[in-house]
């Protein structure tokens, strides 16, 4: 047998390791890797819903199919990367939370999620369409095929009150504006706009504005109602000095933390606030009353969904969790622990939802709900040019640009990208 | 041994970096230049359209200007302040190990954590400054609001100036004394010393000092994403931020894939002049 010098030793080590290193790389998954990654199921969530009812579902789940249940949390603008991310990629999660209707279309259409309908058809105890709220449906529908399933409908337009400062809520856009001015006083503000562009969607639809037609590649139309709409928002920062300029943050909660701090008497939100208010400020007696009218009472429509990727393992198995998660049982645990509001009608008919006071007012909010443009979703275009709108809302709201100019800026921008 | 067994066992030994670099740089920048020739869909062959489409694109140039500005804000402020403390904490001053550490924890605190912290601090409603300026009776700030880009450049330096201090430090430390005693001997006074000796001699920590800095601060991404969100409107969506939204908001990979080449030329060819500047100056 020849011996070996150090430098050869060296190099024979060397070589092997590269060998090995180059080998294992270009190599497949190992069957034992791929077994274990079968046993795992990934669902992506909102950082904000990870209620206990939720995990209480899924980690049955995870017991029933002896499943390991690997439930990722995000905040909204991080779920988005990382899923337009998988579905670059391939490697996609099992169950996803919606943001809102239409993002589900918008990833259908490209071929990122499955429509769901045939899954509906064949489980008739899930009671899909019939057993859900219209609004929630369609707005998730195009072309005769539903890429998500309603988990939440909230409505964005609720007047949060401070019952200690107010003493009867507005009801009107000249009442709000009285009670601001009224209640701004040392470091309490009347009211706190939000730096979020879709808080503004009640307003503008109070006017009876539409975002959106795409069919006529139109935004913000009429363009009265929407002058008036944010002129009257930029006012109560700017002119009336009744509400704080918000800053820009990714973070939506600055106004309720502003009213949990008992720095504001009022403002304008979802249902979503309800929760962290009553949980963090207890000693705040909170009043919620139904949408302002501007032109006409009107609230916007909000609220995730649940979509199964195209290359989910199991699209089965993965329907199936989604229909205990969205079951009339978990929608009113989840109501209980958080005050979220639901799509099902058998939920609103639930005679703990209808004796409550809160989800009362949220109802009468979604009555009113300003139609959506789903065609918006389809165009593929929705995220693009909601990225405009935030431009050009935080431009009128805290840098104070005329507003006109402004909304005639994001037409031509918003057409443009369309 | 001979000349080509040595050759092939210099090969054998590189070939690990070479692989790591071939692997995690050189195909991937490759692979992104060749999905800036094709359109959002990675379908159709665009050739250049999407690099002539960036010149013309007035979001892309506005912040193409705003991340030169921020750049060039940092670079100065940044370099003169870690000069400074550089300076300062070189002298025999009692606790000058603690504050040269102190002033670098900021640089190795994580980026999102600095973000989020100074976001609490500046924000005008709740943040700690304006609580403290009220007690103090002044007015509050709305800095955020009022001069974002300003206040990002001033993160940015508060975050690196340790960094920059320490590269500083050790330069000065590369200076033999003896100049410092024969200048004195001359009548040399501290402000001719700093001038005539310290500057000049600092030349190749300074040229290393604004290149690293030009290099990172051109890349920023983080700090103007959670501090800001790029806002308000768009005054701090710096370059990065704006190719992070064409790509994952507008989902268009092949014109965000364009805009990542054209920023790794434009780092190139700054750093290339960056370099030939330093080399006359030193020559």
């Amino acid at each position: 047998m020849p011996s070996l010098d150090r430098r050869s030793f060296l190099q024979l080590g060397l070589g092997v390791t590269v060998l090995g290193a180059v080998g294992t790389a270009c190599s497949p998954a190992t069957p034992a890797a791929k077994k274990q990654d079968a046993r795992t199921f990934t669902i992506y969530w909102n950082a904000g819903h990870g209620y206990q009812a939720y995990k209480e579902v899924i980690d049955q789940f995870g017991k029933d199919h002896d499943l390991q249940m690997n439930w990722q949390k995000f905040q909204w603008p991080d779920l988005t990367t990382k899923l337009t991310a998988d579905f670059r990629s391939g490697n996609v999660p099992d169950l996803v939370e919606e943001v809102s209707a239409g993002t589900g279309t918008q990833y259908g259409l490209a071929g990122n999620v499955l429509a769901l309908d045939e899954f509906a058809a064949a489980d008739q105890a899930f009671g899909f369409p019939g057993d859900f709220i219209d609004q929630a449906v369609v707005a998730r529908q195009y072309e005769g095929k539903t890429y998500s399933i309603p988990l939440h409908l909230t409505a964005n337009g609720l007047v949060f009150y401070n019952k200690e400062l107010v003493d009867k809520p507005p009801t009107t856009w000249e009442e709000f504006l009285e009670i601001a001015k009224a209640t701004t006083k040392d470091k309490v503000s009347g009211t706190a706009l939000n730096a979020d562009s879709s808080y503004s969607a009640p307003f503008y639809s109070q006017q009876k504005v539409d975002f959106s037609q795409v069919a006529g590649k139109q935004f913000m139309m009429p363009a009265d109602g929407a002058r008036t709409a944010l002129q009257y928002m930029q006012d109560l920062i700017f002119t009336h000095k009744v509400s704080p300029a918000p800053v820009a943050t990714t973070d939506y909660s600055g106004p309720q933390k502003l009213f949990s701090a008992k720095r504001a008497a009022m403002f304008v939100s979802g249902p979503w606030d309800i929760g962290p208010i009553r949980q963090g400020s207890p000693d705040i007696d909170l009043g919620l009353a139904v949408p302002l009218t501007g032109a006409v009472q009107a609230s916007s429509m909000a609220g995730a969904g649940l979509m199964i990727p195209a290359k989910a393992r199991d699209p089965k198995l993965s329907w199936e969790l989604l229909t205990k998660l969205t079951a009339v049982k978990t929608e009113l645990a989840a109501t209980k622990e958080a005050g979220m509001s639901m799509p099902r009608k058998s939920w609103a008919a639930d005679p703990a939802v209808a004796a409550d006071p809160d989800l009362g007012t949220i109802a009468k909010a979604l009555a009113v709900v300003a139609k959506q443009d789903v065609a918006l979703s389809a165009s593929g275009k929705a995220a693009q040019i909601a990225e405009l709108w935030k431009k050009a809302y935080q431009q009128m709201i805290i840098q104070h640009a005329p507003v006109e100019q402004t909304l005639a800026d994001f037409r031509k921008q918003a057409g443009a990208a369309l | 041994m001979t000349r080509r067994r040595q050759a092939a066992t210099a090969w054998l030994f590189l070939t690990p970096a070479v692989l790591f670099f071939v692997l995690l740089f050189f195909l991937p920048i490759g692979n992104q230049l060749l999905t800036g020739l094709y359109d959002a869909d990675g379908v159709s062959f665009v050739g250049l359209g999407n690099f002539s489409r960036a010149l013309s694109d007035p979001e892309v140039l506005h912040s193409f200007l705003i991340t030169l500005l921020y750049a060039a804000g940092t670079l100065i402020v940044g370099t003169a302040m870690g000069l400074g403390l550089a300076v300062i904490l070189n002298q025999a001053l009692p606790g000058r190990t603690l504050f040269r550490s102190v002033l670098l924890i900021p640089y190795l605190t994580s980026v999102s954590i600095v973000g989020l912290l100074w976001r609490n601090i500046l924000d005008p409603q709740v943040g700690i400054l304006n609580r403290l300026l009220e007690s103090l009776g002044l007015p509050g700030q709305t800095w955020l609001s009022t001069h974002p880009l300003a206040t990002i450049v001033g993160i940015t330096v508060w975050s690196g100036a340790g960094y920059t201090m320490v590269l500083f430090l050790a330069g000065l430390q590369g200076i033999p004394g003896l100049y410092y005693e024969a200048a004195r001997i001359d009548g040399a006074g501290p402000w001719r010393r700093f001038f005539a000796i310290t500057l000049p001699l600092l030349a190749p920590t300074t040229l290393f000092v604004s290149i690293i800095g030009l290099i990172g601060t051109l890349q920023q991404f983080a700090l103007p994403y959670i501090v800001t969100g790029g806002g308000p409107g768009n005054a701090t969506s710096l370059y990065a931020h704006r190719l992070f939204i064409v790509a994952f908001n507008d989902n268009d990979f092949g014109y965000a894939s364009a805009l990542s080449v054209l920023l790794l030329l434009v780092v190139l060819v700054l750093s290339l002049l960056q370099l030939r500047i330093g080399d006359r100056a030193n020559a």
